[in-house]
């Protein structure tokens, strides 16, 4: 079937091309699943909305001392919504251990109001630490491929786990997991 | 490039994820880095402002460093003017993209986040007027003038702002044209069976393009919706600050 060999070749040049720079460039370090050297992240200060679970305010991204979760989500995302309950059953489980955040890099006062960010909030029952991204740097900064997009960061500042795309409850849980477990020692 | 490189691969490999937008590189598996021989890659060029890339692309199919921007006359409908690549030579460098609004697996988003982190950096440190960012969407067929608005506003782009640009082919054979003569990548409208709500989608590159006010291309990034944005902003504010 001609389409499939199409795509077959795409996918596989890909393939071959990422391999091919592995051969001669080495891993890239960035954002690598299996590098165990990763350096902690900048932390970046976040604006939070007063909404249910959130307090009009400041946070530091990533927490100081305290691993760190934060999912990136829009309110024109239908993944986002649709996985709400498992992040609140997640966040039911493991609150008391980290910073628990939802962040929108929608461009908030400009493209959508935050009444309209707190409403979405309501519907969906959110519960937690409610974040705003306007200019998209602390997406920028996490290299976010898409939303939803979730990040978990260890108590010394280091990514233990990101993803793209919708989750159930164990994915997240298994994900913040990673940085609870993770005691941000240097090295080996 | 070699097409019967890519074709003879076809059976090689299973399909690895497939889904609406692909990352990886194309046809550049050749390059070595270390100062090639031919091409315009692997060497210094007068005519660029940045370094050679650490990896040598000059094998792509697609524009890679030190080569032409190319010559693209398309429609911006949200200005309702026709754009061409050539117009901001002299200008603005250029960065460029190419999505499509349905874009099922947030690749387009992603490409999308690295043009609009490079708008708010702009404007934050005052080199709006150096830059132009154009956003050509390859499916003309159902990106109209107001699902680009929409997709704009979802994305937190500034479409409004003089530096930002959405191109419309006015057809799917243009936009079909311009991406695999001009751009140099494989295009296919692809029958979306794993998405419910799609009718097609397109296997496509992640590419970003980074052109001086030249019109040399200074970057090429082939993994584009996952490199890091502050990558894209520095090699942006270099290549303006020339």
């Amino acid at each position: 079937m001609r389409r499939r060999d199409v795509l077959a070749g795409i996918g596989s040049l890909g393939v071959i091309g990422g391999a091919g720079a592995v051969a001669i460039y080495g891993l890239p370090s960035v954002n690598d699943e299996s590098d165990d050297e990763r350096e902690p992240v900048d932390p970046l200060t976040v604006e939070t909305i007063e909404a249910p679970g959130s307090e009009a305010g400041k946070v530091r991204v990533p927490a100081t001392n305290q691993p760190t979760f934060v999912d990136f989500f829009a309110t024109w995302c239908d993944p986002c919504s649709e996985q709400m309950p498992a992040l609140i059953e997640a966040h039911d489980r493991l609150d008391n251990d980290v910073l628990f955040m939802s962040v929108t890099n929608e461009a908030v006062g400009r493209s959508v109001a935050k009444a309209e960010i707190v409403d979405w909030w309501k519907n969906h029952n959110g519960n937690w630490t409610l974040g705003i991204d306007p200019t998209a740097e602390l997406s920028a900064q996490y290299s976010i491929t898409g939303i939803p997009y979730a990040v978990a960061i260890d108590a010394s500042g280091r990514v233990q786990w990101s993803a793209s795309g919708r989750k159930s409850t164990n994915e997240f849980v298994d994900g913040i997991e990673r940085a609870l477990e993770s005691d941000g020692a240097e090295g080996e | 490039m070699d097409r019967r490189t890519y074709l003879g691969t076809a059976g090689i490999t299973g399909l690895t994820s497939i889904a609406g937008c692909l990352g990886g590189t194309f046809g550049s598996d050749k390059g070595n880095g270390n100062g090639s021989e031919n091409g315009s890659e692997g060497r210094g060029n007068s005519n660029t402002v940045l370094k050679p890339p650490e990896r040598n692309l000059s094998e792509a199919s697609h524009p890679s460093y030190g080569d032409e921007l190319p010559a693209l006359s398309l429609p911006d409908p949200l200005a309702g003017e026709t754009i061409s690549t050539e117009q901001f030579e002299g200008e603005r460098a250029v960065l460029m993209t190419f999505v499509y609004t349905n874009c099922p697996d947030g690749v387009c988003p992603a490409l999308t986040l690295r043009l609009r982190r490079t708008q708010e950096v702009a404007a934050e440190e005052g080199f709006s007027d150096d830059i132009a960012l154009l956003e050509m969407t390859f499916d003309p067929e159902r990106d109209t003038e107001s699902k680009l608005r929409t997709f704009a506003n979802e994305q937190g782009v500034d479409a409004e702002a003089e530096n930002w640009h959405f191109l419309r082919p006015e057809t799917y054979d243009s936009a079909k044209e311009i991406m695999t003569e001009d751009i140099g990548l494989p295009f296919k409208k692809t029958d979306a069976e794993e998405y419910e709500d799609l009718e097609y989608i397109f296997p496509h590159f992640a590419l970003i393009l980074l052109a001086n006010e030249r019109g040399i291309v200074e970057r090429a990034y082939p993994k584009g919706s996952s490199i890091d944005p502050s990558t894209v902003v520095g090699d942006v504010e270099t290549v303006v600050s020339e």
